[in-house]
């Protein structure tokens, strides 16, 4: 059986079109256009009020913004806006470095408060390439890190200056560490060097490696 | 109308609309399984077999799949069904039909063989390579000419609203595709694109967002206005609403784009143009979906029997949703958070699924009985298949939902002082969104049942009747009463008048410098004023204009054009026409080498972009996990630009000299040994592959013709330099003790990571200083965009 669909079942009679703007066409129902597509018929109702007016306020809500932002400079541009952050985050790290020495450092890797939450950084961050024992090798094999386990530095023994190492990597990026202050934040790097140290005693005989850039300084 | 009425029987070709519809079922079937696979390979990274089969191939696959193959077909197949029974009139041309149909799905088999192969153009939906390209543009023009060429041998005088977005549709798709693709080509399967950097990223999200318009939602928009008052037999809601809601569709869409590079290096004003177009867009979306859904008033209780009336009905609630949730994503303090993140891959598929999938559905559903003169095999079935489909949709864009904001809450948070992050560590937001990516492979895994249980029931329904082709007797118009407007009267009426005289005043608000700019928006608000008292005294003249040109197809196409092709004219000249210098900001980007370049070549042959972004925002987290903010003037050299917009991984732009080679090393090989937790797939095949060092110079020609300022280099010069540097770095990797060849692939791509995010600070130019940072054309003295600073490096 093949039915002949172009035709609807009962097509409706069209009403007489009248196109208002100002005048309410709902107490006369909606318009039936007269002509017919393919057997499909269309109504002619009024825009739904409620939609209208949210496209307008969209509208408005734009030109309210672009006119608030280019013609009354309100609102920061956002550079500045991270510039500001940036400073403000400088400022706080200055105050708190100021408060540490080798002397707190070493204080702070016997606090096992602390050195527990840098076991935790240093176990997610820091063993892709000093190892989970800080050896820098993984079942013989030499990770890319420097061994964190002797008594032999590269970039100097004393807390603050390991302090510095994390915070800002090593001198030529290229070979290795990179800086770690601005993604885990101050506190975080700190609470890692309480954990490198508290691998270490205070006052342990120390040797700078033969590559040592500070070899050359003295 | 015609005194004389000659009739004539014709016979459709239904046949193309079937095999249109077969296609698009198993393609479908295929995109959405490649989809379940590369789902379950974000969780179970084991998953990425081999090289051709690991996601960075297969993502482009699943989406150019769905969306060109699946959609496509299917678009097709209701575009060849409603246009002859809307136009009274077979298809103009049967062989210019046939020459599309298999045209078509020999681009998507070239497509299914290239991707998994590793050829791509590195820009997504715009991936295929450039044979492939003009392959597509051709059937393309094939499909236009035969669609218009109906149109004006059509028995119907006036052209009904499904037809006025097939028109949109076939204009636009060929105008975006053609220029997004606009490529050197350097080798037969390797191209690269005219554009570059920002200007590469505009163009693309011009493309990009609108080939979600104008090929995902307009035809189906179409197909919409027609089978669903079919299927509902009740009239249209509103004439009114179509005529309003598809000429503010057509133009605002095209704005849009930039919302797709919202809190990036993007000059600010097209930014907030992006946002607030969007915003914009939000009610005439909507106006199609109340099209849809009140003119089922009056008839709901067919949504409890019919299959079909369901598949439909749930299509415009989606569609409802999606486009209120674009226009949310689109605002660029929620976009700070859900871009990059799984929100909007949770977004495109209620698009995808929702919309897109269930218009199909009950598409096909009514189809079938009709084109094979029977009924449905079965009506439960069809019911299960629903159910199941929207279960499955639900569950994915709920878990995308979860996913999305949970991890971009992570990756933005930081501490109450606003010192550090929360989650330094980016796998850690990963590991938090495991369970989301499982529910995901679930919800994805249902709905792919339901197009298996629809393929199985409209196979017996074929089986159960046979092929029919509609014969109908039609009414033959006289020539001479349609198709008659003149340039005059299409473009000299109120309505074109007061629309270009509003945007030419709008125009002035945004470009004119201060003072100007306030003064043209308060003449367009006047103007705006006067168009409306003018619409209230002479409607009907306006209406009368309208009801013509809807009996003339040729001026109709060219005002959709016009409307359609301003919005990309006005975004895209200033920051393409402008010189590079002005593109810059303070930083410019160091030029790759031979050896850098390969190894870019790879990374985009790799679809490494699928997870990695480069690109900074100008947003704290951001700046604080991945280093200073992105400038233009660094991604100056980039054919394609690498932007991203998804970010599985970690943000890449300054990756470069972060790690020492042999992290990269160890990484390509095996992910976990230096990122514990990750799901990267291995990369094993770089460190036995050859790098393609015979193409090279060949790929420098084409840089230096796109303008990259090489030096002057032989090829022997140029294959030199490649592993001169090669061995420098198999030297470096020599000293962690690891071992590889300098022509291998893995040499080549660490160089390119190496180069990430360097770049030179160009000598300061006062001239340079004062009028780099927006084109010249766009701000006024007071425009904040012009206080970004032109920063001395520390």
């Amino acid at each position: 059986m093949i039915h002949d669909f172009s035709v609807r079942s009962k097509p409706l009679a069209p009403t007489k079109p009248t196109f208002s703007m100002s005048k309410d066409n709902s107490t006369q129902g909606p318009i039936l256009r007269p002509h017919e597509y393919d057997g499909i018929q269309e109504y002619d109702q009024k825009l739904p009020n409620w939609w209208l007016f949210s496209w307008y306020i969209t509208m408005v809500i734009f030109v309210i913004a672009w006119v608030a932002y280019y013609q009354f400079g309100m609102g920061m541009a956002d550079e500045k806006e991270i510039d500001t952050a940036l400073a403000k985050i400088a400022e706080y790290q200055k105050k708190e470095l100021e408060l540490i020495s080798d002397d707190k450092l070493w204080e702070m890797s016997l606090d096992p408060k602390i050195t527990a939450a840098g076991a935790a950084t240093f176990q997610t961050t820091c063993v892709a390439c000093h190892a989970s024992d800080l050896s820098a090798h993984i079942a013989g094999a030499k990770l890319p890190g420097l061994p964190l386990n002797d008594q032999e530095w590269k970039h100097g023994h004393a807390p603050t200056q390991i302090l510095t190492i994390i915070r800002k990597g090593a001198p030529d990026l290229t070979k290795g560490m990179p800086p770690w202050e601005p993604q885990l934040g101050l506190q975080r790097v700190v609470e890692v060097t309480a954990f490198v140290l508290s691998k270490h005693q205070k006052g342990e005989p120390v040797t700078l490696s033969a590559d040592s850039p500070l070899k050359a300084v003295k | 109308m015609n005194a004389i009425t000659q009739k004539q029987t014709i016979t459709f070709d239904d046949k193309v609309v079937r095999q249109f519809m077969w296609a698009s079922i198993l393609w479908g079937l295929v995109g959405m399984l490649v989809g379940v696979i590369i789902a379950a390979q974000l969780n179970y990274h084991e998953l990425n077999l081999t090289s051709w089969l690991s996601f960075g191939r297969l993502r482009p696959l699943h989406t150019n799949a769905v969306i060109f193959a699946f959609v496509g077909n299917m678009m097709f197949a209701g575009i060849y069904y409603s246009t002859q029974r809307l136009c009274k009139a077979r298809m103009a041309s049967d062989l210019l039909s046939k020459i599309h149909f298999w045209g078509w799905q020999t681009i998507i088999v070239s497509a299914a063989v290239t991707l998994p192969l590793g050829f791509t153009r590195g820009q997504e939906y715009a991936e295929l390579i450039w044979p492939i390209n003009i392959a597509v543009a051709l059937i393309w023009v094939v499909f236009a000419v035969n669609f218009f060429w109906t149109l004006a041998k059509r028995n119907e005088p006036s052209l009904y609203v499904a037809l006025w977005f097939y028109i949109a549709t076939i204009i636009t798709v060929a105008m975006l595709y053609i220029v997004n693709h606009l490529s050197i080509p350097t080798s037969w399967t390797h191209s690269y694109t005219l554009f570059a950097g920002v200007q590469n990223a505009l163009v693309q999200w011009w493309y990009g967002h609108n080939a979600v318009a104008f090929f995902l939602t307009t035809p189906i928009l179409g197909i919409m206005y027609y089978f669903l008052p079919k299927a509902v037999d009740r009239p249209v809601y509103s004439y009114r609403l179509s005529i309003v809601h598809f000429w503010s569709l057509v133009f605002i869409y095209i704005w849009a784009g930039p919302h797709h590079l919202l809190n990036t290096s993007l000059p600010k004003w097209l930014q907030m143009l992006g946002m607030f177009f969007s915003l914009m867009l939000w009610a005439p979306s909507w106006g199609g979906m109340l099209n849809g859904l009140l003119t089922l008033r009056g008839a709901w209780d067919k949504l409890r029997t019919d299959p079909v009336v369901k598949f439909f009905i749930a299509a415009v609630t989606f569609y409802g949703m999606a486009t209120f949730e674009g226009p949310l994503l689109s605002i660029r303090a929620v976009n700070a958070l859900s871009h990059y993140s799984d929100w909007t891959i949770g977004h495109v598929h209620s698009g995808a699924l929702g919309w897109n999938g269930l218009m199909a559905a009950g598409l096909f559903y009514w189809l079938t009985p009709r084109l094979y003169g029977t009924k449905l095999h079965s009506v439960p079935l069809a019911n299960l298949h629903f159910w199941i489909a929207l279960f499955g949709i639900l569950l994915y864009v709920a878990a995308m939902w979860v996913s999305g904001i949970m991890q971009g809450l992570m990756l933005n948070s930081t501490n109450a002082a606003g010192t550090a992050l929360t989650y330094p560590n980016f796998i850690e937001t990963l590991t938090a969104i495991r369970p989301m990516m499982a529910f995901r492979i679930i919800g994805g895994s249902m709905y792919l049942i339901g197009m298996g249980l629809m393929l199985w029931n409209l196979w017996m329904t074929a089986r159960s009747g046979k092929a029919v082709n509609e014969t109908r007797e039609v009414t033959l118009i006289d020539r001479g009463s349609v198709d008659t407007m003149g340039i005059k009267t299409t473009f000299l009426a109120d309505p074109v008048t007061f629309f270009f005289g509003g945007l030419f005043l709008f125009m002035g608000w945004i470009f004119l410098p201060k003072g100007a700019d306030i003064t043209a928006l308060i003449c367009a608000l006047i103007f705006g004023f006067l168009a409306v008292k003018k619409f209230a005294v002479a409607h009907s003249t306006w209406s009368n204009w309208y009801e013509r040109l809807l009996e003339n197809w040729l001026p109709f196409t060219l005002l959709t054009f016009i409307a359609v092709a301003l919005g990309g004219l006005i975004q895209l000249v200033p920051t393409v026409m402008v010189n590079r210098a002005k593109n810059m900001e303070d930083r410019i980007q160091q030029v790759y080498t031979p050896l850098e370049l390969t190894g870019r070549d790879l990374y985009v042959s790799e679809g490494c972009y699928n997870c990695h972004s480069q690109m900074i925002r100008t947003m704290l987290p951001d700046v604080l996990r991945y280093g200073d903010y992105s400038r233009l003037g660094e991604s100056i050299y980039d054919h394609p630009f690498q932007w991203g917009s998804k970010r599985t991984g970690p943000d890449l732009a300054r990756v470069g000299g972060k790690y020492p080679n042999s992290w990269h090393f160890n990484h390509m090989m095996d992910p976990r040994s230096t990122s514990v937790g990750s799901n990267m797939p291995s990369y094993p095949h770089l460190f036995t592959s050859k790098f393609d060092q015979k193409t090279l110079p060949k790929k420098i020609a084409a840089m230096v013709q796109l303008g990259v300022p090489y030096p002057i280099m032989t090829d022997v010069e140029i294959k030199e330099n490649a592993i001169k540097q090669g061995i420098a770095i198999v030297e470096n990797l020599k000293v962690d003790g690891l071992a590889a060849s300098p022509d291998t692939q893995i040499v080549a791509i660490i160089a390119y990571l190496q180069k990430l995010g360097k770049y030179d600070t160009p000598e300061p130019n006062e001239a340079l200083i004062n009028r780099a940072a927006v084109p010249q054309l766009i701000p006024g003295p007071g425009n904040p965009d012009k206080q970004r600073p032109a920063r001395p490096v520390q």
